[in-house]
């Protein structure tokens, strides 16, 4: 199933503003969307990994936040928090990069008629990010290789040294290899000035229209009648 | 279309003084395939970039002189302009594409240009049609071979028609099989009147095509000859300029010095043994499937065979990077130590000495100098990795290997895009690490440095080690079989 780039574009708005304002039982309405939606692109063991990740550090947050459990035990429910609300916006971010091709978002951009000088730079992004990921890999191989594990003495000893072994040869490589992209991308002219054809047909069916009106019911319930859901829940139980 | 380049200097600094390129004065006619041959930073690559208009329009630096396309100076047009007469293909397959998905890429130049969506759609299936691209359409460019991806990046530049095709090393990545298919490409450009112009340093390949080999020195045109010519000034000139072999059959034939003899390192004759290399990403297709590898100690084998034959995926499970959790677990301890293609994964730390150290239990000091000195990396004990050469990393990559304490190296590709000279000490390296009592694993495409160091040779497909043999007196079946792979 195919959207639209500018319903993405929407769908990440609304999300992400519900997630990060609204309670977490609206923001699950919310992040149902892009995963239902990766159940179509065939992503189960990204969803299936989602889920219970986001799950355990749901659950584990909600039983453990009104608990005195230590020093130790507030850092283990803070990340928890913060697994629970940053992850609902990455599934997000992560549907609709995986999802959206180059030209489609360049030509939807186009329509709405976002200059090329802002839409050109976030294609590079849409471009960067699977590119950044198979490099992580890559470099995550040579390190277990070499023996360094997240969990070891060495890296509790010196916690910061994992984020530099990471962080020095992916930074290296994806400098250089945002800067043979972006030659790709010129020598190719792509550039601001010119206008593009789009050979992909973008345009509105009926998905999009579900997913708009579903965005826009989210936002009526969760800003327009907050009380709504709460009257009902109290209703049901 | 001509292009001609009338007394050019380039330097990537403010002032003409440390200039790449000085007073270069060269004209290539309409129609002719040239290549700019060369060593490492002689300036072949700047010359290539003066050509496709990313100097003086993407590079900064001090230009003098000029380069015209036809009538029009390269300096007066914008790069969209000059993309519609030249089109580019590069030497790293990985970065070159700006799509994800082959369909989109093989557009993406077209609409760039702006041109109606009916005659896009008929141009690229011309494209299709003409290199036999229907197998490769709607797949994900991060599950393609290098030879696949080579191929979409030539066809995707030649879907918008442009008069001249620059090409920098496009074979550098490629088994010999992709680049026969890189050959018929050119041969197929050059036909249609199409002015080629390739910046290599393997030139076998364009031997039957090329009109002009131009070489380039110090940032000038040093010799110039036609492919005939240099073919007969005898192979040992050609490896003195640092080129590579011109001729791979010959090549076997009467192979290069340093090829024959059997080739043993070390004192152990013994074998290792590598039981259940296994691995499935699906349990139908096994993408490896061998019962026993064994390798002779203190041998430097070769490993050949096709893109996608399995030859990365052995590397991996040998090195407990792919497999079972026992797998994995089994190689941490006995397994085998990888050197990637790209070295600049592997090396995190601050300097080439913390880098040996790394992985050395326990840690000594005075070994890893020993390890470096070795390698001839002493004086740059204290420097940061990612400062050095890419040979000097690939040696400090080693260094780490090394000192990882495993008999066994892997290495992925060692001399991809390397010229003779440095694909000799490449080989020089091999040998002194096999010498000095380990076993070596090579993955490679290159014959010209397997006859220079392998003593045996494993040949994969589909997963299965379809057969080993020594080198000795199978010198002229390998090319046979790596040409013909």
């Amino acid at each position: 199933m195919k959207l639209d780039p500018r319903t993405k574009l929407f769908l990440a708005i609304v999300a992400n503003s519900v997630i990060l304002s609204a309670p977490v039982a609206y923001s699950a309405l919310m992040f149902a969307v892009p995963a239902i939606l990766l159940l179509f692109e065939k992503k189960w063991k990204f969803v299936l990994a989602f889920f219970s990740v986001y799950l355990a550090a749901a659950f584990g947050f909600e039983h453990l936040k009104t608990m005195d459990v230590g020093r130790i035990g507030t850092l283990v429910v803070s990340t928890m928090m913060i697994i629970s609300h940053m992850m609902p916006i990455t599934i997000v971010l992560y549907y609709v990069m995986m999802s959206t091709k180059v030209n489609e978002f360049l030509a939807a951009m186009a329509r709405i008629h976002v200059p090329t000088k802002l839409t050109i730079p976030l294609t590079v992004m849409i471009r960067f990010f699977p590119t950044v990921f198979d490099e992580a890999r890559a470099i995550g191989h040579a390190m277990r290789m070499r023996g360094i594990r997240l969990f070891s003495l060495r890296t509790l000893k010196n916690p910061f040294s994992i984020l530099e072994y990471r962080l020095v040869p992916l930074l290296v490589s994806i400098t250089k290899i945002g800067d043979e992209l972006s030659i790709a991308a010129v020598t190719r002219g792509l550039s601001p000035e010119t206008k593009r054809t789009c050979v992909a047909t973008i345009g509105f069916h009926v998905q999009d229209a579900v997913v708009f009106v579903y965005c826009m019911a989210v936002v009526l319930i969760c800003y327009v009648f907050p009380d709504l859901v709460g009257d009902l829940l109290s209703r049901l139980t | 279309m001509n292009i001609s380049l009338k007394n050019v200097s380039f330097s990537y600094t403010d002032s003409l003084d440390d200039a790449v390129i000085s007073d270069l004065n060269l004209e290539i006619y309409s129609g002719e395939c040239v290549i700019l041959a060369g060593e490492s930073g002689c300036g072949k690559t700047t010359i290539s970039k003066l050509i496709n208009g990313l100097i003086p329009h993407y590079h900064s630096g001090t230009m003098g002189g000029d380069v015209l396309l036809g009538e029009k100076n390269t300096a007066d047009m914008t790069l969209a302009d000059i993309s519609r007469y030249v089109g580019s293909v590069f030497q790293n397959p990985r970065s070159q594409f700006f799509n994800i998905d082959t369909d989109s890429e093989l557009v993406f130049g077209c609409e760039n240009l702006g041109k109606p969506r009916e005659e896009i759609l008929q141009r690229v299936d011309g494209v299709i049609r003409e290199f036999r691209l229907e197998h490769l359409m709607g797949r994900n460019i991060f599950h393609m071979s290098g030879g696949e991806k080579q191929k979409i990046a030539c066809a995707s530049v030649a879907a918008t028609g442009p008069e001249i095709f620059v090409l920098d090393e496009p074979s550098a990545n490629l088994d010999l099989k992709s680049v026969a298919d890189l050959t018929e490409i050119v041969a197929r450009w050059k036909k249609a009147g199409k002015t080629v112009v390739v910046v290599e340093h393997r030139i076998h390949y364009l031997r039957e095509i090329a009109d002009r080999i131009c070489y380039v020195k110090d940032g000038h045109i040093a010799h110039e000859w036609t492919p005939a010519e240099l073919e007969a000034k005898g192979p040992e000139y050609a490896a003195s300029l640092g080129l590579r072999c011109m001729n791979l059959k010959q090549l076997g034939e009467n192979c290069h010095p340093g090829a024959e003899g059997d080739r043993v390192y070390g004192s152990n004759q013994d074998d290792i043994k590598f039981n259940n290399l296994h691995f499935a990403y699906n349990r139908k297709f096994p993408v490896l499937d061998i019962p026993v590898l064994s390798l002779h100690r203190n041998q430097i084998t070769a490993v050949i065979g096709h893109n996608g034959a399995g030859k990365s995926t052995l590397a991996q499970v040998m090195c407990g990077l792919c497999g079972t959790w026992s797998q994995k677990r089994k190689a941490r301890k006995y397994g085998a130590y990888l050197i990637m293609q790209d070295v600049n994964h592997q090396l995190f730390t601050e300097s080439v000495l913390e880098e040996v150290l790394l992985g050395m239990r326990p840690q000594n000091e005075k070994a890893a100098l020993e390890i470096l000195a070795g390698l001839n990396l002493e004086q740059y004990a204290y420097e940061h990795p990612m400062a050095l050469s890419g040979g000097q990393k690939q040696r400090v990559a080693i260094g780490s290997g090394v000192s990882s304490g495993r008999d066994i190296v892997v290495f992925d590709e060692p001399t991809s895009g390397l010229d003779y000279r440095q694909m000799l000490a490449v080989s020089a390296t091999l040998q002194k690490l096999a010498a000095s009592g380990k076993t070596l694993l090579v993955i490679t495409h290159d014959p010209e440095f397997i006859l220079n160091c392998c003593s045996n040779i494993i040949r994969m497909e589909h997963g299965k080690i379809a057969e080993q043999y020594p080198l000795q007196g199978n010198q002229g079946k390998l090319i046979e079989t790596m040409l013909n792979a």
